[in-house]
């Protein structure tokens, strides 16, 4: 009973962190219709933030938040102009912003892999609190907590900003229908890059504790974050990003039940999940029910 | 007065032009109607004034300023406000719709104007934190005209209003346009639905992405061509 325990609590720990994980790259297809296969290296990039500014300059790993959020703008605002209008002016975007976005992966794994080197780093966990917290009698570290707690506020914040912000509302419209955002008088463009650079610092902040959900940073760790926040937002719904928080908790919970009870085999939960979704309920859990959420 | 002017404006989609040297004017305070059969290029025509097509040859003016290079949100800000036959977001609530009518307005002054419209529409008003989507055909309609109305448009482009609607609904949505014509708007509404006629003081008759034929409504009704054209006859 007290493995469950541990597999459900940490499974939603888990899963709570993970959605911040998918977060970003949801909103950014459901504003751009363009899947972005850097969003993983963006993520990566955030950890060897918070590693930077840890290692060489002594600070705590949580201003990395500041440094994601100021990344996103000086990274997403320029790139998002500089490609993504004319690749929506092209015959075939969705090709293109694969082909796109796989070679800025490409290049920020291999800068990062000049800069950093392939090993892997970690963050000293005293940083966060050296202590745990318990809930049912099962213990996490206190970081676990500090990540739990940051992915909650950012996912409230992007909500309050979907839900209650004008720019939200318009965020929300072009996610509905581009051209009607378009013929209502929305700058669809403003609008997206500003979704751009959110889903990017968002991608940047769950990097900061990447270190410490998943042990360590290293520049080959992209790859497999993308994978992961994808089949997180088909479980969820693709274009809902808070349907993200859904696949998150599942993905949460499946892979702690699975590290606790067949451990060989918790690799594999993402993709096992992805395909009974996709076979079942092609729209995500929470499909267009929530899309107005 | 001339309010909008279309010079030899040709459009399309990428490399199909759908329109070929469309002259038109719409003067304030008038209501034009656009006339022609499905594929006759009506909406490719409100959609280049609007700006989500481009206007690769030709010019557009509103009020004498040439707006044909302006983006969609600039030409809004102009005071043209366009309706699509979808005409909301149905995952919007109703009154997130009609806010975003307004985008380009402070928040005191969306507030201001939704009172008005609120008032117009009470149906609206008792619902309006419901989505779209749960609006009948008709109710969408008038949150669609609810939403291009907050901006207080100087001219409202409308495409196919009676699109999807049962005959009582498309009476109501006349209604309410008489109240926008009485009130001074000026519109160019694309239509093939023969109860918006009597609203036009002048028409366009359009086949193949050109102009057919042009004038009062009276000339128009007599027409054989466009009898023809649009009447199905």
């Amino acid at each position: 009973m007290a493995l469950l325990e541990y597999a459900l609590v940490g499974g939603i720990l888990y899963g709570v962190f993970f959605s911040l994980v998918g977060i970003g790259l949801n909103l950014v297809f459901g504003v751009m219709r363009m899947i972005n296969l850097a969003h993983g290296q963006f993520i990566m990039l955030g950890g060897f933030g918070a590693y930077l500014l840890s290692s060489h300059l002594g600070l705590n790993p949580v201003f990395g938040i500041p440094l994601a959020v100021a990344g996103g703008i000086v990274i997403g605002w320029p790139l998002y102009y500089a490609v993504v209008p004319r690749l929506q002016r092209s015959n075939d975007p969705e090709m293109l912003s694969f082909i796109l976005f796989f070679g800025i992966a490409q290049v920020i794994e291999a800068v990062t892999l000049l800069v950093f080197g392939a090993d892997q780093h970690s963050l000293p966990d005293s940083a966060l609190g050296s202590g745990n917290i318990g809930v049912l009698g099962q213990d996490f570290p206190d970081s676990w907590w500090v990540a739990v707690a940051v992915s909650v506020l950012c996912i409230g914040g992007l909500y309050l900003y979907l839900s209650s912000t004008r720019l939200g509302f318009a965020t929300r419209a072009i996610m509905a229908d581009r051209d009607e955002a378009r013929t209502t008088g929305i700058d669809v463009d403003r609008v997206a890059a500003i979704a751009f650079v959110i889903g990017l610092s968002l991608a940047g902040i769950a990097g900061v504790f990447v270190p410490y959900m998943v042990g360590s940073v290293s520049p080959s760790i992209g790859g497999g974050l993308t994978t992961t926040s994808f089949a997180i937002i088909i479980i969820g719904s693709l274009g809902n990003p808070l349907g993200t928080v859904v696949g998150g908790l599942v993905f949460g919970i499946g892979t702690m039940l699975m590290q606790t009870y067949y451990a060989s085999w918790s690799n594999l939960v993402p993709y096992a999940l992805l395909l009974v979704i996709v076979l079942i309920r092609p729209s995500g859990l929470l499909g267009k029910a929530v899309r107005s959420a | 007065m001339t309010l909008l002017a279309l010079k030899g404006v040709e459009s399309g989609y990428g490399p199909m032009q759908i329109l070929w040297g469309i002259d038109l004017e719409v003067h304030e305070g008038e209501t034009v109607i656009l006339l022609g059969a499905n594929s006759a290029g009506k909406t490719t025509l409100l959609r280049t004034i609007i700006g989500v097509l481009p206007c690769v040859a030709g010019t557009i003016t509103l009020g004498g300023e040439h707006i044909e290079k302006l983006p969609p949100d600039q030409r809004i800000r102009r005071g043209i406000a366009f309706m699509s036959e979808l005409g909301v977001f149905p995952d919007l609530s109703i009154e997130e719709n009609i806010r975003l009518g307004g985008y380009f307005l402070s928040g005191a002054e969306v507030r201001r104007r939704s009172q008005r419209l609120y008032e117009l529409f009470p149906a609206l008003s008792e619902r309006r934190r419901s989505l779209a989507a749960s609006l009948s055909g008709g109710q969408r309609k008038m949150l669609g005209i609810a939403k291009v109305l907050v901006s207080e448009p100087k001219l409202l482009l409308m495409d196919e209003p009676s699109s999807g609607l049962a005959p009582v609904f498309v009476k109501q949505v006349i209604e309410v346009l008489k109240v926008a014509i009485t009130g001074g708007m000026t519109l160019l509404i694309a239509e093939q639905n023969v109860a918006f006629l009597p609203l036009a003081d002048r028409g366009y008759l359009l086949d193949g992405g050109r102009v057919r034929l042009s004038g009062a409504r009276a000339e128009l009704e007599a027409s054989d061509a466009v009898h023809e054209a649009y009447f199905g006859l």
